[in-house]
């Protein structure tokens, strides 16, 4: 089988500080660090696992800035045989349709049985990437992707929906699925497999190489900090102090 | 003139960072309370090639130079201080004796287990009554027909608990002095072979610290490292490698401080205001971090040494070993500082981190060594 | 007139809760517009459901078939394609749920019309639209102008528009399916349900939920004494249950179950909208998070901004003797 992986190298922002940059468009970025997103470690990992069993080969593609080429590398380390950067550098406006739409010009030259997205990516949260690509490339998706399986051409898929509850579909081949976290292992690359992977030449495709104009959907104005709402009541004091003032509300509400 | 980190020693970074912070991390004050020794992680190391970094691929490893075993240690060392030391030894003071003066035999034999985690490594020297001043070792090795004939008793050999194989250094003949002394690679299910106390350490807890027991051991005649007589070159050629990862550790340690130095001096406030807006905290993060980066790039020089083939290291390796160890006491120290009282309780990782540290001017050479290595290559 | 156009969400012959939602901000948008709000309901066997929109919107186009049986991301695109060029309406309301994302983003795209997803706050302004969406874990909102086009489709998040009553009349206007037989390339094959555990969080009335600040399934036993003390369950965020830390049935969120208890109490839980999503209904939420701007604050009654490792235990304790 041959398979495409889409992975985004985005700042790794949950237990980090974030702060608005000076253009007021964009977050501060030189303290933070940056890594695969999630769910394409995911999207990855599963790729891998079906060319374990059917052979074939994985291209990891990645629009982002030369940085990225660090993540791509891991990829490769990791499982991938080809690896191609868009330089994200060299357009301007990159929300998920237009992320979509550089991918597709440059998967459209290539020959796929399946490409894996992770369902969201956590900087931008578009979930849009991995349907809109399959639509433009005119093949069938699945989102939220839970497992995929492959007997006789066909691929059984499950996503996950609200509440825990499993769909299950029969989808054919080639499609795009676009893979929920924690639906497998995601491995670690091997100290060889990285030195192997150091040397791999990475093909680079910019600005001129595409061919068409690409247009937007949208444009982003501006950052803001969200407003607080309600705002919790700040329990305050030593911890000693804190347990007992969250003890007495407790018990105040009658729940011991 | 080049600081850059080769492609493939960023990725190795990268990738043993994150294993390092999700996989070590979270155990690390837990086997520091336990003192258990982390097989698991030692498994998913070795499947990684952590164990054999600078073991060619022919024999198990993952052919890397001793910069990136450096880098690697330090990662390790930055998310679990004994885990460090475990992969340090299993390497260096292990892996590398053997494959430096092994016959091909001994590498085809030794070697993959060390590299696999089917077995860790442990080098023993210390002695009772012989630390510093190796020379003063008491144990024996007899040659009686096919086998070497070993007694005598080892002191604080990391790995020991746990180890399969063992790189041990004993008298072939006294009268010879230091050029008397030889080494041999002693595998732990060898009869007479026991081990003894097991310590209790301040720091580094999780490391399997023992004495090893050697009554009569039958040692083959194949298992003598280099020639009857090589050990104490072995042993000091051996030291100059693994001192550049002691250095790495130290790093890591220092490294890890610093980190939750900052973190806590942003969330502390004192007198109205976060900690990290007084200078004289400030002034502190400020010297640990130039530290800690004046020694990080000494430990690099020394393994770039090593990796292009300088003859003669000792004393790069050594300034590195006494820098590095010295500044992360220190910045460990000034951590607890910045902590005030809650950096003296064991709740908070730099407690651990400032016992780990001591370590690091105590073995391999105590930092008085150090000095003396480095001022007899500087006055030779 | 000017249309605004909502897709009615069902499943298992249940409105979801989002629909009412959505056709609450779709009547909002229709009234400062001087539009009208389409409904457009796909299924089998609708007459009840239908019954239940009618006064939530202007006009109700329903296509009764089979196919619509149960939901199939593709049947919909392509039945929802023929009915947007039919009505073109300006806007086409999808909620950002797993049903809305699998076909919401393809269906613009086959419509070139501009859209974006998982929209938090919709104005018009000028005829154009612009909406708040969310970045970063949460912790950044950004306002975002969609390109210059005569219709557009957005998917909104679940829980920004409270439902009200509707208080419209609308007839059930009968349309022919677009789609009479799910396409080769998809279909549709079953639902499977959940597991279900030994412990059910959403019976209990205290819930106590852990998140990826516990670091390591060695630290879990703190929570569970935590929880036994209080007499409460152990329920969690979904890292934990991707790293296998606990099983399915004990994740609260979007993806997982809904809990209402009399207390919550969120245990190194950052409050990303698909776990607030599971829990905030809950009478009392207490939040214990090291990072004063973790986004859990913002929904909670109280919070302790403190390292759970010191706040657990202490807290323990003093449940423990306030029992005595
Ligand atoms: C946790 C731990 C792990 C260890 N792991 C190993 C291991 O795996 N393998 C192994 O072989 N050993 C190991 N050791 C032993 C370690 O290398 C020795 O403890 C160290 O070399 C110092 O020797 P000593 O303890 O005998 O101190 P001594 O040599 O007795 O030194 C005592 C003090 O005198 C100073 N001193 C000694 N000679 C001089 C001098 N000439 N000039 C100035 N000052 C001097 C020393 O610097 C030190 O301050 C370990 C030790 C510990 C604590
Ligand atoms: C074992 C132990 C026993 C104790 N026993 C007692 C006791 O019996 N009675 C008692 O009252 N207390 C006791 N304490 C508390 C102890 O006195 C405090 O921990 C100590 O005063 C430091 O306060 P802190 O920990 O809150 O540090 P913080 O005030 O948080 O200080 C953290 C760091 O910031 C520095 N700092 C703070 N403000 C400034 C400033 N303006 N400029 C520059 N630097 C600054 C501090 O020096 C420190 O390095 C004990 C603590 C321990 C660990
Ligand atoms: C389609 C989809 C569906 C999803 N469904 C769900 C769902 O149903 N339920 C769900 O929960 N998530 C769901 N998610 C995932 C969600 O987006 C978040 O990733 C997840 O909720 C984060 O979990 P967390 O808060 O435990 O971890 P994190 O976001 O990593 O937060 C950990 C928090 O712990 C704090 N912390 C760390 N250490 C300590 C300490 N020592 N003391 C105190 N605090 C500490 C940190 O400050 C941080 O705020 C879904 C995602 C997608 C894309």
């Amino acid at each position: 089988m041959d398979l495409i992986v889409c992975i985004k190298r985005v700042p790794q922002t949950a237990e980090a500080e974030v702060k608005i940059d000076a253009s007021g468009k964009d977050i501060v970025r030189d303290r933070l660090t940056f890594d695969m997103n999630e769910a394409d470690s995911y999207a990855l990992e599963a790729a891998i696992l079906l060319k374990e069993k059917f052979g074939g080969t994985i291209t990891a593609i990645s629009l982002g800035t030369a940085d990225a080429e660090d993540t791509l590398r891991i990829a490769l380390a990791k499982g991938a045989d080809n690896a191609i950067r868009i330089k994200a550098e060299e357009f301007a406006q990159l929300d998920g349709f237009k992320t979509a739409a550089l991918l597709k010009e440059v998967i459209k030259d290539i020959t796929f049985d399946a490409i894996f997205t992770g369902c969201m990516a956590t900087d931008d949260s578009y979930y849009q990437v991995g349907p809109v690509l399959a639509e433009l490339l005119g093949v069938g998706h699945a989102t939220l992707v839970s497992k995929v399986e492959v007997a006789d051409g066909k691929a059984q898929v499950n996503r996950e929906l609200e509440g825990g509850l499993i769909e299950h579909l029969e989808m054919s081949l080639p499609a795009v699925f676009a893979v929920q976290t924690g639906i497998n292992e995601p491995r670690y690359a091997s100290l060889i497999a990285i030195r192997r992977a150091a040397g791999k030449e990475i093909r680079v495709v910019g600005r001129e190489e595409i061919s068409i104009e690409l247009k937007s959907n949208s444009t982003l104005e501006g950052l803001f900090l969200p407003p607080v709402g309600k705002r919790a009541e700040i329990l305050s004091g030593s911890t000693d102090e804190i347990s007992t003032k969250a003890a007495t509300i407790i018990k105040e509400k009658g729940l011991i | 003139m080049n600081f850059d980190l080769t492609n493939d020693q960023k990725m190795l970074q990268e990738e043993v960072r994150k294993f390092a912070q999700t996989e070590l991390a979270p155990l690390a004050p837990e086997i520091d309370k336990s003192g258990e020794f982390p097989w698991p992680n030692i498994k998913k190391m070795a499947q990684m090639g952590l164990l054999g970094v600078i073991v060619p691929e022919q024999y198990g490893g993952s052919g890397f130079d001793f910069v990136s075993l450096a880098i690697a240690v330090e990662e390790i060392s930055r998310a679990c201080a004994s885990t460090g030391v475990i992969v340090a030894v299993n390497n260096s003071l292990t892996a590398y004796p053997i494959l430096q003066f092994g016959s091909e035999d001994q590498k085809k034999r030794y070697l993959p287990p060390l590299c696999n985690g089917e077995k860790v490594g442990a080098f023993g020297l210390t002695e009772p009554n012989a630390g510093s001043d190796v020379a003063a070792m008491e144990s024996t090795a007899r040659l009686e027909g096919d086998c070497y004939v070993l007694n005598g008793t080892k002191r604080f050999i990391t790995n020991a608990g746990e180890a399969g194989t063992f790189v041990v250094f004993a008298y072939t003949n006294k009268e010879l002095k230091h050029k008397g002394i030889s080494a041999f690679i002693v595998e732990r299910d060898t009869p007479g072979f026991s081990l003894g106390k097991h310590e209790d350490l301040m720091g580094i807890r999780a490391t399997a610290n023992c004495e090893l027991i050697f009554e009569d051991v039958k040692i083959p005649k194949e298992n003598l490292l280099g020639k009857e007589g090589d050990g104490f070159k072995i042993c000091m050629n051996t030291l100059d490698v693994s001192r550049i990862d002691i250095g790495a550790q130290a790093v890591g340690i220092a490294q890890a401080a610093l980190d939750e130095a900052i973190k806590y001096s942003k969330e502390r406030k004192a007198f109205g205001k976060p900690i990290c807006n007084f200078g004289m905290i400030q002034s502190m993060i400020a010297e640990m971090a130039s530290e800690i980066q004046a020694a990080r790039l000494l430990v690099h020089y020394a393994g770039f040494c090593k990796d292009k083939g300088m003859q003669r290291f000792s004393k790069e390796s050594a300034m590195s070993k006494y820098y590095a160890s010295n500044i992360a006491v220190d910045v460990a120290r000034k951590a607890v500082q910045i902590h005030g009282g809650y950096g003296y309780s064991r709740d908070y990782a730099v407690e651990r981190l400032y016992r780990d540290a001591k370590i690091l001017e105590l073995y391999e050479g105590t930092s008085e060594v150090q000095k003396i290595v480095i001022a007899r290559e500087l006055t030779r | 007139m000017a249309t605004i156009l909502a897709v009615i969400e069902h499943r298992q012959g249940v409105i979801r809760d989002i629909t009412f939602e959505l056709l609450t901000l779709g009547r909002k948008l229709a009234e400062k517009n001087n539009a009208q709000l389409i409904g457009v309901l796909l299924g089998h066997d609708t007459q009840s459901l239908a019954e239940s929109l009618r006064t939530h919107v202007h006009r109700l186009l329903v296509a009764d078939h089979e196919v619509f049986s149960d939901f199939n991301g593709e049947t919909y695109q392509q039945s929802l394609a023929t009915i947007v060029k039919k009505e073109s309406p300006f806007l086409t309301l999808v909620g950002n749920t797993a049903f809305g994302i699998d076909f919401a983003p393809s269906l613009a795209t086959q419509l070139g019309f501009p859209f974006t997803t998982d929209c938090i706050g919709v104005e018009m302004v000028d005829g154009r639209i612009r909406v708040t969406r969310q970045l970063y874990d949460g912790k950044m909102d950004a306002h975002v102008q969609l390109a210059e086009s005569t219709s557009y489709v957005l998917t909104v998040r679940s829980g920004i528009c409270p439902a009200e009553q509707g208080g419209l009349s609308a007839e059930v206007e009968k349309i022919e399916s677009p789609v009479v037989s799910q396409p080769d390339h998809k279909r549709f094959i079953e639902y499977i349900e959940a597991v279900v555990g030994d412990v059910d969080i959403t019976k209990a009335d205290v819930v106590v939920g852990v998140g990826r600040g516990i670091k390591e399934q060695a630290n879990l036993p703190l929570v569970e004494d935590f929880a036994k003390a209080i007499g409460g369950v152990v329920a969690c965020s979904r890292p934990i249950v991707d790293a296998n830390w606990l099983p399915k049935d004990r994740q609260v969120g979007s993806s997982g179950k809904t809990v209402k208890p009399k207390l919550y109490i969120a245990i190194g839980i950052s409050g990303a909208f698909q776990h607030i999503a599971g829990m905030k209904n809950s009478d009392t939420i207490i939040a214990i998070n090291k990072d004063s701007n973790a986004p859990i604050f913002n929904e909670a009654d109280y919070g302790i901004v403190d390292d759970l490792f010191k706040v657990l235990p202490a807290l323990k304790n003093k449940i423990l003797e306030i029992k005595k």
